[in-house]
Protein backbone atom coordinates (compact mmCIF):
# COMPACT_ATOMS: atom_id res chain seq x y z
CA UNK A 1 0.00 0.00 0.00
CA UNK A 2 1.72 2.97 -1.62
CA UNK A 3 -1.19 5.60 -1.39
CA UNK A 4 -0.59 8.46 1.31
CA UNK A 5 -2.39 8.57 3.45
CA UNK A 6 -2.41 4.89 4.33
CA UNK A 7 -5.77 2.94 3.76
CA UNK A 8 -4.46 -0.41 5.75
CA UNK A 9 -0.96 -0.91 7.58
CA UNK A 10 0.04 -4.33 8.38
CA UNK A 11 2.64 -4.29 11.33
CA UNK A 12 4.86 -7.26 12.75
CA UNK A 13 4.33 -7.91 16.58
CA UNK A 14 6.60 -10.73 17.11
CA UNK A 15 5.27 -14.13 15.16
CA UNK A 16 1.68 -12.46 14.78
CA UNK A 17 0.37 -9.36 12.19
CA UNK A 18 -1.50 -6.91 13.12
CA UNK A 19 -2.97 -5.25 10.51
CA UNK A 20 -5.77 -2.13 10.98
CA UNK A 21 -8.05 -0.50 8.39
CA UNK A 22 -7.89 3.06 8.22
CA UNK A 23 -10.77 3.88 6.46
CA UNK A 24 -13.90 3.18 4.61
CA UNK A 25 -12.68 0.61 2.25
CA UNK A 26 -14.07 -0.13 -1.56
CA UNK A 27 -13.91 -3.95 -3.26
CA UNK A 28 -10.70 -3.43 -5.16
CA UNK A 29 -9.16 -1.92 -1.85
CA UNK A 30 -10.37 -4.77 -0.15
CA UNK A 31 -8.78 -7.23 -2.35
CA UNK A 32 -5.08 -5.22 -2.70
CA UNK A 33 -5.62 -5.59 1.36
CA UNK A 34 -6.08 -9.55 1.13
CA UNK A 35 -3.35 -10.39 -1.36
CA UNK A 36 -1.00 -7.86 0.88
CA UNK A 37 -1.87 -9.76 3.88
CA UNK A 38 -1.86 -13.19 2.68
CA UNK A 39 1.62 -12.49 1.04
CA UNK A 40 2.68 -10.53 4.53
CA UNK A 41 1.81 -14.14 6.67
CA UNK A 42 3.97 -16.24 4.19
CA UNK A 43 6.98 -13.78 4.30
CA UNK A 44 7.32 -13.22 8.07
CA UNK A 45 6.30 -16.91 9.01
CA UNK A 46 3.28 -15.66 11.34
CA UNK A 47 1.69 -17.61 13.25
CA UNK A 48 -1.62 -15.39 13.63
CA UNK A 49 -3.44 -12.17 12.55
CA UNK A 50 -5.67 -9.75 14.09
CA UNK A 51 -7.26 -7.99 11.39
CA UNK A 52 -8.61 -4.35 13.25
CA UNK A 53 -11.95 -3.68 11.35
CA UNK A 54 -13.45 -0.58 13.89
CA UNK A 55 -12.88 1.91 10.75
CA UNK A 56 -14.88 0.32 8.84
CA UNK A 57 -18.25 2.04 7.84
CA UNK A 58 -20.29 -1.21 6.87
CA UNK A 59 -19.17 -4.85 6.39
CA UNK A 60 -21.81 -6.03 3.47
CA UNK A 61 -21.10 -9.61 1.67
CA UNK A 62 -18.20 -8.34 0.03
CA UNK A 63 -16.43 -7.22 2.73
CA UNK A 64 -17.68 -10.20 5.05
CA UNK A 65 -16.38 -12.41 2.35
CA UNK A 66 -13.35 -11.21 1.84
CA UNK A 67 -12.77 -11.52 5.56
CA UNK A 68 -13.44 -15.00 5.84
CA UNK A 69 -11.44 -15.60 2.55
CA UNK A 70 -8.43 -13.99 4.29
CA UNK A 71 -9.37 -16.39 7.55
CA UNK A 72 -9.13 -19.18 5.29
CA UNK A 73 -6.21 -18.71 2.89
CA UNK A 74 -4.38 -17.47 6.43
CA UNK A 75 -5.02 -20.57 8.38
CA UNK A 76 -4.13 -22.62 4.96
CA UNK A 77 -0.49 -21.15 5.19
CA UNK A 78 -0.79 -21.70 8.96
CA UNK A 79 -1.77 -18.65 10.94
CA UNK A 80 -4.57 -17.94 12.86
CA UNK A 81 -6.76 -15.12 11.99
CA UNK A 82 -9.21 -13.10 14.63
CA UNK A 83 -11.21 -10.24 13.32
CA UNK A 84 -11.44 -7.27 16.16
CA UNK A 85 -13.60 -4.48 16.68
CA UNK A 86 -16.39 -5.06 14.45
CA UNK A 87 -18.43 -2.12 15.67
CA UNK A 88 -22.40 -2.78 17.27
CA UNK A 89 -24.30 -0.59 14.80
CA UNK A 90 -22.05 -2.87 11.85
CA UNK A 91 -22.46 -6.08 13.93
CA UNK A 92 -26.50 -5.19 13.45
CA UNK A 93 -26.16 -4.52 10.59
CA UNK A 94 -24.84 -7.92 9.68
CA UNK A 95 -27.03 -10.03 11.11
CA UNK A 96 -29.89 -7.97 9.17
CA UNK A 97 -28.25 -8.78 6.14
CA UNK A 98 -27.94 -11.62 7.15
CA UNK A 99 -23.85 -12.20 6.73
CA UNK A 100 -22.13 -14.61 9.02
CA UNK A 101 -18.49 -14.81 9.86
CA UNK A 102 -19.42 -18.14 12.08
CA UNK A 103 -16.08 -19.61 10.17
CA UNK A 104 -13.80 -16.43 11.71
CA UNK A 105 -13.00 -15.75 15.15
CA UNK A 106 -13.58 -12.97 17.04
CA UNK A 107 -12.37 -10.83 19.54
CA UNK A 108 -13.73 -7.57 21.03
CA UNK A 109 -10.52 -5.50 20.33
CA UNK A 110 -6.74 -5.64 19.93
CA UNK A 111 -6.61 -7.02 23.31
CA UNK A 112 -8.59 -9.70 23.48
CA UNK A 113 -7.35 -10.42 19.49
CA UNK A 114 -3.80 -10.97 21.16
CA UNK A 115 -5.29 -12.79 24.37
CA UNK A 116 -6.85 -15.55 22.10
CA UNK A 117 -3.65 -15.81 19.74
CA UNK A 118 -1.61 -16.41 22.74
CA UNK A 119 -4.23 -19.31 23.73
CA UNK A 120 -4.27 -20.65 20.05
CA UNK A 121 -0.71 -20.40 19.06
CA UNK A 122 0.99 -20.50 22.33
CA UNK A 123 1.03 -24.26 22.62
CA UNK A 124 2.98 -24.66 19.32
CA UNK A 125 5.55 -22.26 20.25
CA UNK A 126 5.54 -24.31 23.54
CA UNK A 127 6.36 -27.08 21.06
CA UNK A 128 9.22 -25.18 19.16
CA UNK A 129 11.09 -24.05 22.71
CA UNK A 130 11.42 -27.56 23.80
CA UNK A 131 12.70 -28.54 20.10
CA UNK A 132 14.95 -25.95 20.09
CA UNK A 133 13.42 -23.88 17.25
CA UNK A 134 13.04 -19.89 17.52
CA UNK B 1 13.46 54.64 -18.24
CA UNK B 2 12.82 55.22 -21.46
CA UNK B 3 11.19 58.30 -21.07
CA UNK B 4 13.94 60.87 -20.56
CA UNK B 5 15.24 59.96 -24.01
CA UNK B 6 11.75 60.25 -25.56
CA UNK B 7 11.73 63.69 -24.40
CA UNK B 8 15.11 64.47 -26.34
CA UNK B 9 15.28 62.18 -29.23
CA UNK B 10 18.18 64.12 -30.18
CA UNK B 11 20.41 64.05 -27.57
CA UNK B 12 22.48 61.28 -27.77
CA UNK B 13 22.89 59.17 -24.32
CA UNK B 14 25.52 56.99 -25.44
CA UNK B 15 28.45 59.45 -25.23
CA UNK B 16 29.52 61.41 -22.13
CA UNK B 17 26.31 64.15 -20.75
CA UNK B 18 26.90 67.83 -20.48
CA UNK B 19 29.77 69.06 -22.09
CA UNK B 20 27.93 68.23 -25.95
CA UNK B 21 24.76 69.90 -24.96
CA UNK B 22 25.93 73.20 -24.52
CA UNK B 23 26.54 74.78 -27.92
CA UNK B 24 29.70 76.86 -27.92
CA UNK B 25 29.53 80.88 -26.94
CA UNK B 26 27.86 80.09 -23.41
CA UNK B 27 30.64 79.88 -21.34
CA UNK B 28 28.56 80.54 -17.96
CA UNK B 29 26.33 77.19 -18.33
CA UNK B 30 28.82 75.26 -19.55
CA UNK B 31 30.82 76.12 -16.07
CA UNK B 32 27.79 74.64 -14.48
CA UNK B 33 27.84 71.57 -15.51
CA UNK B 34 29.70 69.86 -12.82
CA UNK B 35 27.55 71.29 -10.07
CA UNK B 36 24.42 69.93 -11.85
CA UNK B 37 26.00 66.61 -12.43
CA UNK B 38 26.61 66.58 -8.52
CA UNK B 39 22.92 68.12 -8.01
CA UNK B 40 21.41 65.20 -10.01
CA UNK B 41 24.23 62.96 -8.90
CA UNK B 42 23.16 63.12 -5.31
CA UNK B 43 19.75 61.83 -5.93
CA UNK B 44 19.81 59.76 -8.72
CA UNK B 45 21.67 56.71 -8.78
CA UNK B 46 21.40 55.00 -12.64
CA UNK B 47 23.95 56.57 -14.34
CA UNK B 48 22.23 56.78 -17.43
CA UNK B 49 19.02 58.45 -16.33
CA UNK B 50 21.38 60.74 -14.21
CA UNK B 51 22.75 61.73 -17.59
CA UNK B 52 19.05 62.52 -19.11
CA UNK B 53 18.44 64.25 -16.50
CA UNK B 54 21.91 66.69 -16.27
CA UNK B 55 20.91 67.02 -20.00
CA UNK B 56 16.98 68.38 -19.39
CA UNK B 57 18.96 70.47 -16.71
CA UNK B 58 20.75 72.42 -19.34
CA UNK B 59 18.48 72.84 -22.37
CA UNK B 60 16.08 74.60 -19.45
CA UNK B 61 19.00 76.77 -18.15
CA UNK B 62 20.17 77.59 -21.62
CA UNK B 63 16.43 78.74 -22.50
CA UNK B 64 16.34 80.58 -19.53
CA UNK B 65 19.55 82.44 -19.29
CA UNK B 66 18.57 85.71 -20.83
CA UNK B 67 15.54 85.86 -18.13
CA UNK B 68 18.29 85.43 -15.31
CA UNK B 69 19.91 88.08 -13.51
CA UNK B 70 23.61 87.76 -13.61
CA UNK B 71 25.09 85.96 -10.74
CA UNK B 72 21.84 83.86 -10.19
CA UNK B 73 22.32 81.46 -13.09
CA UNK B 74 23.93 78.91 -10.87
CA UNK B 75 21.03 79.25 -8.02
CA UNK B 76 18.97 78.80 -10.90
CA UNK B 77 20.57 75.53 -12.55
CA UNK B 78 20.41 73.91 -9.09
CA UNK B 79 16.83 74.15 -8.59
CA UNK B 80 16.15 73.41 -12.01
CA UNK B 81 17.86 70.35 -11.40
CA UNK B 82 15.89 69.43 -8.24
CA UNK B 83 12.80 70.43 -10.38
CA UNK B 84 13.99 68.15 -12.79
CA UNK B 85 14.56 64.78 -10.45
CA UNK B 86 11.37 65.46 -8.57
CA UNK B 87 9.01 66.18 -11.71
CA UNK B 88 10.79 62.29 -12.84
CA UNK B 89 9.87 60.79 -9.42
CA UNK B 90 6.55 61.79 -9.39
CA UNK B 91 5.86 60.80 -13.15
CA UNK B 92 7.25 57.61 -11.64
CA UNK B 93 4.87 57.72 -9.36
CA UNK B 94 1.92 57.90 -10.93
CA UNK B 95 3.30 55.59 -13.55
CA UNK B 96 3.57 53.06 -10.96
CA UNK B 97 -0.03 53.78 -9.10
CA UNK B 98 -1.83 53.59 -12.56
CA UNK B 99 0.00 50.69 -13.76
CA UNK B 100 -2.88 48.45 -12.45
CA UNK B 101 -5.07 50.40 -15.49
CA UNK B 102 -3.00 49.18 -18.55
CA UNK B 103 -3.66 45.73 -17.85
CA UNK B 104 -5.82 43.70 -19.70
CA UNK B 105 -7.36 40.96 -18.38
CA UNK B 106 -8.89 39.67 -21.10
CA UNK B 107 -7.25 36.57 -22.45
CA UNK B 108 -5.94 36.98 -25.80
CA UNK B 109 -8.74 35.85 -28.62
CA UNK B 110 -8.01 32.57 -29.33
CA UNK B 111 -8.01 31.47 -33.64
CA UNK B 112 -11.08 29.37 -32.73
CA UNK B 113 -13.23 32.00 -30.90
CA UNK B 114 -14.57 33.42 -34.09
CA UNK B 115 -15.80 29.80 -35.57
CA UNK B 116 -17.40 28.90 -32.24
CA UNK B 117 -19.14 32.33 -31.40
CA UNK B 118 -20.95 31.49 -35.43
CA UNK B 119 -21.68 28.00 -34.50
CA UNK B 120 -23.11 28.89 -31.72
CA UNK B 121 -24.98 31.54 -33.23
CA UNK B 122 -26.26 28.75 -35.74
CA UNK B 123 -27.33 26.88 -32.83
CA UNK B 124 -29.64 29.58 -31.30
CA UNK B 125 -31.05 30.02 -35.07
CA UNK B 126 -31.92 26.50 -35.39
CA UNK B 127 -33.38 26.52 -31.89
CA UNK B 128 -35.28 29.38 -32.69
CA UNK B 129 -36.68 27.93 -35.50
CA UNK B 130 -38.36 24.89 -33.96
CA UNK B 131 -40.34 27.25 -31.55
CA UNK B 132 -43.81 28.05 -32.58
CA UNK B 133 -44.59 31.11 -34.11
CA UNK B 134 -46.37 32.14 -31.34
CA UNK B 135 -43.56 31.50 -28.82
CA UNK B 136 -40.96 32.80 -31.08
CA UNK B 137 -42.76 36.83 -31.17
CA UNK B 138 -43.49 36.33 -27.45
CA UNK B 139 -40.13 35.41 -26.36
CA UNK B 140 -38.50 37.98 -29.27
CA UNK B 141 -41.45 40.89 -27.78
CA UNK B 142 -40.27 40.39 -24.40
CA UNK B 143 -36.43 39.36 -24.37
CA UNK B 144 -35.39 41.83 -27.05
CA UNK B 145 -37.62 44.40 -27.36
CA UNK B 146 -38.14 44.36 -23.46
CA UNK B 147 -42.08 44.63 -23.21
CA UNK B 148 -42.91 43.27 -19.80
CA UNK B 149 -45.56 40.61 -19.51
CA UNK B 150 -48.71 42.65 -18.47
CA UNK B 151 -48.53 44.75 -21.74
CA UNK B 152 -48.14 41.20 -23.29
CA UNK B 153 -51.38 39.59 -21.26
CA UNK B 154 -53.22 42.95 -21.91
CA UNK B 155 -52.48 42.57 -25.64
CA UNK B 156 -53.24 38.39 -26.29
CA UNK B 157 -56.34 39.08 -23.42
CA UNK B 158 -54.92 37.04 -20.92
CA UNK B 159 -53.14 37.33 -17.17
CA UNK B 160 -49.25 38.04 -16.97
CA UNK B 161 -49.49 35.59 -14.86
CA UNK B 162 -50.17 33.22 -17.48
CA UNK B 163 -47.94 34.96 -20.03
CA UNK B 164 -45.02 34.74 -17.08
CA UNK B 165 -45.72 30.70 -17.11
CA UNK B 166 -45.64 30.62 -20.89
CA UNK B 167 -42.41 32.35 -21.29
CA UNK B 168 -40.89 30.01 -18.83
CA UNK B 169 -42.17 27.19 -20.57
CA UNK B 170 -40.53 28.35 -23.88
CA UNK B 171 -37.47 28.92 -22.20
CA UNK B 172 -37.64 25.64 -21.64
CA UNK B 173 -37.79 24.40 -24.56
CA UNK B 174 -35.57 26.75 -26.24
CA UNK B 175 -33.08 25.80 -24.12
CA UNK B 176 -33.29 21.68 -24.74
CA UNK B 177 -33.53 22.38 -28.92
CA UNK B 178 -30.74 24.95 -28.26
CA UNK B 179 -28.75 21.71 -26.33
CA UNK B 180 -29.86 19.67 -29.32
CA UNK B 181 -28.39 21.83 -32.06
CA UNK B 182 -25.09 22.18 -30.77
CA UNK B 183 -24.52 18.40 -30.56
CA UNK B 184 -26.29 18.28 -33.81
CA UNK B 185 -28.22 14.87 -33.11
CA UNK B 186 -32.08 14.01 -33.08
CA UNK B 187 -32.84 12.03 -30.36
CA UNK B 188 -32.94 8.47 -30.58
CA UNK B 189 -36.33 8.20 -29.10
CA UNK B 190 -40.06 9.57 -28.32
CA UNK B 191 -39.25 10.08 -24.68
CA UNK B 192 -36.22 11.87 -25.25
CA UNK B 193 -37.84 15.29 -26.22
CA UNK B 194 -40.77 15.29 -22.85
CA UNK B 195 -38.20 14.15 -20.69
CA UNK B 196 -35.66 17.00 -21.57
CA UNK B 197 -38.60 19.25 -21.20
CA UNK B 198 -38.85 18.48 -17.96
CA UNK B 199 -35.65 18.57 -16.79
CA UNK B 200 -34.94 22.13 -18.10
CA UNK B 201 -38.29 23.35 -17.07
CA UNK B 202 -37.48 21.81 -13.74
CA UNK B 203 -40.89 20.10 -12.75
CA UNK B 204 -40.78 17.66 -10.91
CA UNK B 205 -44.58 16.81 -10.75
CA UNK B 206 -43.59 16.27 -14.89
CA UNK B 207 -40.51 14.26 -13.90
CA UNK B 208 -42.05 11.76 -12.17
CA UNK B 209 -44.77 11.68 -15.16
CA UNK B 210 -42.34 10.91 -18.04
CA UNK B 211 -40.04 8.84 -15.45
CA UNK B 212 -37.23 11.27 -16.67
CA UNK B 213 -34.55 9.41 -14.25
CA UNK B 214 -34.90 6.05 -15.42
CA UNK B 215 -34.94 7.59 -19.00
CA UNK B 216 -31.62 9.02 -18.28
CA UNK B 217 -29.75 6.09 -17.56
CA UNK B 218 -30.98 4.09 -20.40
CA UNK B 219 -30.28 7.40 -23.33
CA UNK B 220 -26.93 8.13 -23.73
CA UNK B 221 -28.09 11.27 -25.38
CA UNK B 222 -30.40 12.59 -22.64
CA UNK B 223 -27.57 11.44 -19.65
CA UNK B 224 -25.45 14.01 -21.56
CA UNK B 225 -27.75 16.63 -22.75
CA UNK B 226 -28.80 16.26 -19.20
CA UNK B 227 -26.13 17.39 -17.24
CA UNK B 228 -26.39 21.20 -18.18
CA UNK B 229 -30.03 20.99 -17.49
CA UNK B 230 -29.70 19.71 -14.16
CA UNK B 231 -27.17 22.13 -13.37
CA UNK B 232 -28.62 25.29 -14.14
CA UNK B 233 -32.12 24.34 -12.09
CA UNK B 234 -32.03 25.48 -8.55
CA UNK B 235 -29.97 23.36 -6.13
CA UNK B 236 -31.98 21.13 -4.12
CA UNK B 237 -30.69 19.63 -1.09
CA UNK B 238 -33.74 17.18 -0.24
CA UNK B 239 -32.46 14.98 -3.18
CA UNK B 240 -28.93 13.79 -4.48
CA UNK B 241 -27.54 11.80 -7.76
CA UNK B 242 -24.41 9.61 -7.31
CA UNK B 243 -23.34 8.16 -10.51
CA UNK B 244 -22.47 4.84 -10.27
CA UNK B 245 -20.03 3.17 -12.41
CA UNK B 246 -16.83 2.02 -10.50
CA UNK B 247 -15.85 0.40 -7.08
CA UNK B 248 -14.82 3.69 -5.57
CA UNK B 249 -18.83 5.02 -6.80
CA UNK B 250 -19.53 2.46 -4.22
CA UNK B 251 -18.27 4.01 -1.26
CA UNK B 252 -19.16 7.41 -2.20
CA UNK B 253 -23.10 6.51 -2.69
CA UNK B 254 -23.04 4.62 0.70
CA UNK B 255 -21.48 7.75 2.46
CA UNK B 256 -23.86 10.28 0.67
CA UNK B 257 -26.99 8.10 1.78
CA UNK B 258 -25.30 8.16 5.18
CA UNK B 259 -25.29 11.75 5.44
CA UNK B 260 -28.82 11.81 3.67
CA UNK B 261 -30.18 9.73 6.50
CA UNK B 262 -28.17 11.76 9.23
CA UNK B 263 -30.25 14.71 8.26
CA UNK B 264 -33.37 12.96 8.63
CA UNK B 265 -32.01 12.20 12.40
CA UNK B 266 -31.40 8.55 12.15
CA UNK B 267 -30.25 6.49 15.01
CA UNK B 268 -26.59 5.54 14.27
CA UNK B 269 -27.51 1.98 14.12
CA UNK B 270 -29.91 3.17 11.37
CA UNK B 271 -27.34 5.11 9.47
CA UNK B 272 -24.95 2.15 9.37
CA UNK B 273 -27.92 -0.22 8.42
CA UNK B 274 -29.11 2.12 5.53
CA UNK B 275 -25.35 2.40 3.98
CA UNK B 276 -24.89 -1.56 4.15
CA UNK B 277 -28.35 -2.03 2.07
CA UNK B 278 -26.39 0.73 -0.50
CA UNK B 279 -23.65 -0.81 -1.03
CA UNK B 280 -25.32 -4.18 -1.72
CA UNK B 281 -27.43 -2.64 -4.32
CA UNK B 282 -24.83 0.00 -5.64
CA UNK B 283 -22.49 -3.43 -5.57
CA UNK B 284 -25.12 -4.73 -8.44
CA UNK B 285 -24.89 -2.39 -10.48
CA UNK B 286 -21.12 -2.12 -10.89
CA UNK B 287 -21.04 -5.88 -11.53
CA UNK B 288 -23.68 -5.75 -14.45
CA UNK B 289 -24.39 -2.97 -15.49
CA UNK B 290 -22.17 -0.48 -17.49
CA UNK B 291 -23.54 2.57 -15.55
CA UNK B 292 -26.18 3.57 -13.38
CA UNK B 293 -27.45 6.50 -10.54
CA UNK B 294 -28.57 5.98 -7.33
CA UNK B 295 -30.88 8.90 -6.53
CA UNK B 296 -31.51 9.58 -2.55
CA UNK B 297 -34.59 11.78 -1.83
CA UNK B 298 -35.48 12.54 1.85
CA UNK B 299 -39.17 12.39 2.80
CA UNK B 300 -41.21 14.12 5.12
CA UNK B 301 -44.82 12.45 4.63
CA UNK B 302 -46.15 10.67 5.91
CA UNK B 303 -42.95 10.70 7.91
CA UNK B 304 -39.35 11.10 8.29
CA UNK B 305 -37.71 8.98 6.10
CA UNK B 306 -35.45 8.61 3.11
CA UNK B 307 -35.59 6.89 -0.01
CA UNK B 308 -33.36 5.64 -2.17
CA UNK B 309 -33.48 4.48 -5.96
CA UNK B 310 -31.16 2.64 -7.57
CA UNK B 311 -31.32 2.39 -11.30
CA UNK B 312 -29.27 0.84 -14.06
CA UNK B 313 -28.92 0.13 -18.11
CA UNK B 314 -27.39 -3.81 -17.25
CA UNK B 315 -29.20 -6.98 -19.08
CA UNK B 316 -31.76 -6.46 -16.19
CA UNK B 317 -33.18 -9.52 -13.80
CA UNK B 318 -34.72 -12.50 -15.54
CA UNK B 319 -36.62 -13.93 -12.66
CA UNK B 320 -36.99 -10.93 -9.85
CA UNK B 321 -38.85 -13.19 -7.36
CA UNK B 322 -36.10 -15.73 -7.69
CA UNK B 323 -33.70 -13.39 -7.44
CA UNK B 324 -35.15 -11.96 -3.75
CA UNK B 325 -35.24 -15.27 -2.58
CA UNK B 326 -32.59 -16.03 -0.24
CA UNK B 327 -29.06 -17.82 -1.99
CA UNK B 328 -29.98 -16.69 -5.40
CA UNK B 329 -26.77 -15.38 -6.85
CA UNK B 330 -25.72 -15.14 -10.54
CA UNK B 331 -22.38 -14.17 -9.72
CA UNK B 332 -19.58 -15.46 -7.26
CA UNK B 333 -21.52 -14.24 -4.22
CA UNK B 334 -23.15 -15.24 -1.33
CA UNK B 335 -26.53 -14.98 -3.10
CA UNK B 336 -27.66 -12.37 -0.80
CA UNK B 337 -27.14 -9.04 -2.12
CA UNK B 338 -31.09 -8.75 -2.82
CA UNK B 339 -32.66 -10.42 0.03
CA UNK B 340 -30.02 -9.24 2.09
CA UNK B 341 -30.75 -5.39 1.34
CA UNK B 342 -34.80 -5.96 1.32
CA UNK B 343 -34.46 -7.00 5.44
CA UNK B 344 -32.59 -3.77 5.95
CA UNK B 345 -35.29 -2.12 4.75
CA UNK B 346 -38.37 -0.93 5.36
CA UNK B 347 -39.92 -1.81 1.52
CA UNK B 348 -38.20 -2.43 -1.21
CA UNK B 349 -38.93 -2.78 -4.79
CA UNK B 350 -37.57 -4.35 -7.70
CA UNK B 351 -38.42 -3.64 -10.81
CA UNK B 352 -36.35 -4.99 -14.11
CA UNK B 353 -37.24 -5.66 -17.76
CA UNK B 354 -34.46 -7.95 -19.89
CA UNK B 355 -32.40 -5.59 -21.75
CA UNK B 356 -33.48 -2.57 -20.44
CA UNK B 357 -32.05 -2.54 -16.63
CA UNK B 358 -33.23 -2.35 -13.20
CA UNK B 359 -34.62 -0.48 -11.08
CA UNK B 360 -34.54 -0.92 -7.21
CA UNK B 361 -36.56 1.33 -5.10
CA UNK B 362 -36.11 0.90 -1.10
CA UNK B 363 -37.20 3.01 1.73
CA UNK B 364 -36.36 3.23 5.58
CA UNK B 365 -38.22 5.56 8.04
CA UNK B 366 -36.82 6.96 11.04
CA UNK B 367 -38.04 5.21 13.74
CA UNK B 368 -39.83 6.55 16.49
CA UNK B 369 -41.53 8.29 13.49
CA UNK B 370 -44.08 5.42 12.21
CA UNK B 371 -47.42 5.70 13.88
Amino acid sequence: MNQDPALVSIMRQGPYLIASIHTALDDSQMVRFQHDLVDKIGRHRSRGVIIDVAALDVLDSFGSKTLRNIAEMARLRGAQTVVVGIQPDVALAMVLLGMGTVQVETALDLEEGLAYLDDAVAPRAAVDARDGRP
Amino acid sequence: MTWARRTFPDVSVTEPSGADAVPPGHPEVSALIPIVRRVVGSRVTDRTVADDLVQETLVRVLAAEGRVEAGMLESYAIATARNVVASMWRLQDRARRNQHRVVDLRPPPTPDEDLLAREEQTAVVRAMARLSQRERELLLAHEVSGRDTRTLADESGSSAGAVAAQLNRTRARLRVEYLLAVEGAEPPTDRCRPVLLALSSGDRRRQREVDADRHVVECELCARLSNPLLERGQPRDDVVRIPIRTDADIVAARRAAREMAARQGFSSTDLTVVATAVSEIARNIVRFANAGVLVIELLERPHAGVRMVAMDNGPGIPDVERALADGYSTYDGLGLGLPGARRLMDEFAVASEAGRGTTVTMTKWRRGGRP
